[in-house]
């Protein structure tokens, strides 16, 4: 009786609610250039490879965060996108938004004629049913439990094709968090199952992107088949991309097992961002003669704070000297020059790749041991020790630093070798991911090579370095940084809507926090690299602005600019039969390098 | 004394007439001792350095800064580039340096610009088998590699079977529930599995050089147990045993004095294999990256950057040349001891 009553006063009280506001601004994008490319054909199929095949086919829940994720959940289209070149938004799922007055909400009125793959239209019920949805325990996620609880506050539907999505907080690119991707509440019969997990492993969820999954080999590989008469082929933004019919995935355990599976053709194309494979292992007969590209692509987009963190809580490095006697210390160009074969580029600050948000005035230290002897001196180290290392009293300038990939030994003891010079030793202690990860956010640490993903169109700083993170476990603030003024920096950009004045607080407070020295700024790599056969085409500016690799399938955004070209197949391989050369091809593009916005 | 008593004396005797087992542990001594001195052999700093008619010797004690031979630096001076420098201006003969034969310590990476490691054996440079992925000279890397390898070995084992041997004749010398408990409790803990279970508490850890061996012997000492309980029971019940406790000995004394010596070649016959079991586990653990904490030289280490490029052939080459004439040498050494101190060589019936 009680559950009835609700039922209706609820019914009653979306009805009352559901009007739109009068004075909306409704936007819409349909202008920006265009980036693909009209030559462009369909057909054929791309093959690729994984390292392992996917523990579930689910993109929530346990084991849903696996390599294979991408690939599911890109085809699931969003209501608006960022161009990727321009960085405007532009409508996807949805034609036209519009902001709420209170900066926290925005409005879209959707795209008619856009449907699930099983032919259902996609409509406003499909949005409300992502929060009961994401916040229901039975998918058993707790990062989506909690992140769809705290940040959303509601989806209202005003008919089938309107709704409006209101969040908690304001954020200047409000977009990037608040257009969700619907989810087709006919196929979950508006509700989550307490056997979702399970049940839901191996399922195929009807989507809204160009390709479907048809076909699953367990443990062997999968294959998407690209949907006939998708609703979005012909819109401005899709038009002459996803253009291949079938993309498949092969389980290779070994990536050098999949380089002899790439230069036997069975793969289409091959990641070369490592030096070896881009400078040697390229020099082979099927690269020389022309049958396989590669590729030099320059992007332009905010990079990871790569670097060597430093904890201000610890008595050694709370002295300020001696954190800048260390960034003095740290010799990042040998690194780069030798090992990492001048391909990367040293990270200039904390905050790069962000336009104008990054503070270009600030530059790294670099190596200089006079400078750091000077300062290690300031904080008392003055005292030559027989092994060559600084003493104050009986304290030897020695740093534990804390790491976790194999894969970055050789940098490491070229840090360690070079630091000896100035007297400062430093302690390699290599962990388990796991146990690193803990020790650090646990701020159990003195020094650790650490870097933050992110993927925010406008940098971030209250988690990284708000006093009220600092001194307690498990939050980001793993510097232990607490300076009051850039807590009121930090504050004042947190709440700032106004572009000019943010970005101006936000230089400001990289400002500070590059001038306490926590921070080793170490490398980025501002490109990738890719090797394909030729007969694949792709447009005259080969990828986006944001693209991070060649031969993306899915993304709404930035995939499926390429395509087969059947005529420069069977060329290559009456070639290849010959053994004739074709012209050896060795691409750079620097469309988005000239006018990086880090530099 | 154990030593001198004439059926050990005939056993000494036996293994140094097996040849090939003898001039093995000669061998293998010699790598020893001489590793024991790398740092005269091999290493950055010189062994002697003449500088304005004062003798030096930089290989031990304090290092000397670059200001120290007139060079314009306070960190420790490069001899290599000193040398090159004195015979650069050898009419003003400010000195001389004799380098080692290998003038680079294992630590230290020799980066030129324009040569990227890890560079195929040069010997104009002194590389004589290469440098490994950091520009770490191979050939240093391998002989401190091994000091720290076969000390470990050593260290591990003598732990292992103190704590094996004593738990073993303790179980043996009482018998009864004691050993009914405690062969329970060992069948338990033998079958954790050791390399697994080590690499998890390492991986947590980050050991040094004590505490791997610590941990490996708290999961690794169950095996010598079994053949002391049983050579203990054997021999408690001979005379002399029951003799001395007849006469009012302690256990304590009994199992040391008089039943370890006579159980010896029990144990002797199975030091040379526990030795090379360790050297082997040292190098499984360093290879899979859970065993001594990077820049230490390892073998393991060095086997897992040649096995990660195969087409860069002298640094597995060497690895494994040296992994395989070492443990060679270890298993003919203690086929040689086997045989020598094989009971059944000794019996006279009478």
């Amino acid at each position: 009786m009680v559950a009835a009553g609700a039922l209706i006063l609820g019914i009653g009280k979306s009805l009352i609610a559901a009007e739109l506001p009068k004075d909306l601004k409704w936007l819409s994008n349909e202008t920006d250039p265009i980036y693909s490319d009209a030559s462009a054909q369909k057909g054929c199929e791309f093959t690729n490879f994984i390292l392992s095949f996917p523990p579930t086919l689910r993109f929530v829940g346990p084991d849903a965060n696996n390599g294979f994720r991408d690939a599911i959940t890109n085809n699931f289209f969003g209501l608006v996108e960022r161009h990727p070149n321009t960085l405007n938004i532009v409508g996807v799922l949805a034609t036209d938004w519009a902001y709420g007055a209170d900066k926290k909400s925005m409005y879209f009125k959707l795209r008619q004629g856009a449907t699930w793959s099983d032919g259902k239209p996609i409509t406003a019920d499909d949005y409300t049913f992502v929060l009961d949805f994401m916040r229901s325990k039975n998918i058993r996620d707790p990062w989506y439990n909690d992140y769809y609880t705290k940040f959303f506050e509601k989806i209202v539907k005003y008919d089938d094709y309107t709704i409006s999505i209101h969040a908690t907080k304001a954020l200047p690119d409000l977009d990037q968090s608040i257009a969700i991707n619907p989810l087709p509440r006919h196929f979950f019969k508006g509700q989550v199952d307490k056997d979702f997990v399970a049940k839901m492993n191996w399922e195929i969820i009807p989507n809204s992107g160009p390709y479907i999954l048809t076909e699953i080999d367990k443990g062997k590989s999968l294959t998407l088949t690209r949907k006939q008469k998708w609703w979005g082929e012909n819109l401005r933004y899709f038009k002459n991309r996803f253009n291949v019919d079938k993309v498949t995935y092969k389980v290779v355990r070994e990536m050098k097992i999949a380089w002899e599976y790439f230069l036997k053709g069975k793969f289409d194309d091959y990641p070369l961002t490592f030096p070896d494979f881009w400078h040697e292992k390229s020099k082979i007969k099927e690269f020389e003669n022309g049958y396989i590209h590669k590729l030099w692509f320059y992007n332009d987009r905010p990079r990871s704070p790569v670097g060597l963190y430093m904890n201000m809580d610890d008595p050694l490095l709370s002295d300020i000297n001696v954190r800048k006697g260390i960034s003095y210390a740290i010799n990042v160009d040998k690194v780069i020059n030798t090992i990492l074969r001048s391909d990367y580029e040293r990270l200039p600050r904390y905050t790069t790749g962000f336009g104008p948000y990054d503070n270009k005035n600030l530059k790294p230290l670099p190596f200089d041991i006079k400078e750091a002897k000077k300062y290690f001196a300031l904080a008392g180290f003055k005292d030559m020790g027989p092994n060559g290392i600084l003493h104050r009293g009986d304290q030897p300038l020695s740093v534990s630093l804390t790491y976790s990939s194999e894969q970055h030994t050789p940098r490491l003891v070229i840090f360690k070798e070079e630091a000896r010079k100035a007297g400062l030793e430093l302690d390699l202690q290599i962990l388990d991911g796991t146990m690193a990860f803990k020790k650090v956010r646990e701020k159990k640490y003195q020094m650790a090579y650490w870097a933050w993903a992110g993927n925010r169109l406008i940098p971030s700083y209250w988690e990284d370095m708000h006093s009220k993170n600092a001194h307690i476990a498990q939050t980001n603030n793993i510097n232990n940084i607490a300076i009051k003024k850039l807590d009121d920096l930090i504050d004042q950009y947190e709440m700032e809507s106004d572009e000019t004045v943010k970005i101006k607080l936000s230089q400001e407070i990289n400002e500070i926090y590059h001038t306490q020295y926590a921070f080793v700024p170490l490398f980025h790599v501002p490109y990738f690299r890719t090797a394909y056969w030729r007969w694949w085409k792709l447009p005259a500016v080969p990828a986006t602005k944001r693209s991070q690799e060649l031969f993306n399938v899915f993304d709404s955004m930035m995939g499926g600019m390429f395509w087969f070209d059947q005529k420069a197949y069977n060329e290559t391989h009456t070639a290849m039969k010959a053994g004739k050369k074709l012209p050896k091809v060795e691409a750079t593009d620097k469309t988005f390098r000239d006018k990086a916005s880090f530099m | 004394m154990a030593l001198l008593d004439p059926i050990t004396r005939r056993r000494f005797k036996r293994f140094c007439s097996i040849k090939r087992g003898y001039y093995s542990f000669l061998l293998l001594l010699g790598f020893i001792v001489f590793s024991c001195f790398a740092e005269i052999f091999v290493n950055s700093r010189a062994v002697v350095v003449v500088y304005k008619g004062d003798w030096y010797f930089p290989t031990y004690g304090a290092m000397k800064p670059g200001t120290a031979f007139g060079l314009d630096y306070g960190y420790e001076t490069n001899y290599r580039e000193l040398k090159a420098k004195f015979e650069m201006n050898k009419d003003t003969s400010e000195g001389w340096v004799l380098l080692p034969l290998i003038p680079y310590n294992p630590l230290e990476n020799d980066l030129v610009e324009g040569i990227y490691p890890p560079s195929a054996p040069d010997f104009s440079r002194s590389h004589y088998l290469g440098t490994d992925n950091s520009g770490r000279d191979v050939a240093a890397r391998l002989i401190y590699g091994f000091r720290i390898c076969i000390f470990f070995a050593l260290f591990y084992v003598l732990c292992n079977y103190t704590v094996g041997v004593s738990l073993g004749a303790l179980m043996g010398y009482s018998g009864g529930r004691f050993d009914l408990i405690m062969q329970r409790l060992i069948e338990i803990w033998s079958n954790i599995p050791f390399l697994y279970v080590v690499m998890i508490v390492s991986s947590i850890l980050a050991p040094n050089f004590f505490t791997l061996a610590i941990i490996m012997v708290v999961f690794g000492w169950m095996h010598m147990t079994w053949y002391m309980r049983t050579a203990v029971y054997k021999e408690k019940t001979r005379d002399y045993s029951v003799a001395a406790r007849a006469l009012g000995a302690k256990p304590q004394r009994v199992i040391f004095h008089h039943i370890l010596p006579n159980a010896v070649s029990t144990i002797v016959a199975f030091v040379p294999f526990s030795i090379a079991g360790a050297i082997y586990s040292l190098t499984s653990l360093d290879y899979l990256g859970y065993g001594l904490s990077p820049p230490t030289p390892s073998w393991g280490e060095l086997l897992a950057q040649g096995t990660g490029q195969l087409d860069k052939p002298w640094i597995v080459m060497s690895v494994v040349c040296a992994l395989v004439l070492v443990l060679t040498l270890v298993t003919f050494f203690g086929e040689a001891i086997r045989e020598a101190f094989d009971p059944r060589k000794h019996t006279v019936y009478e």
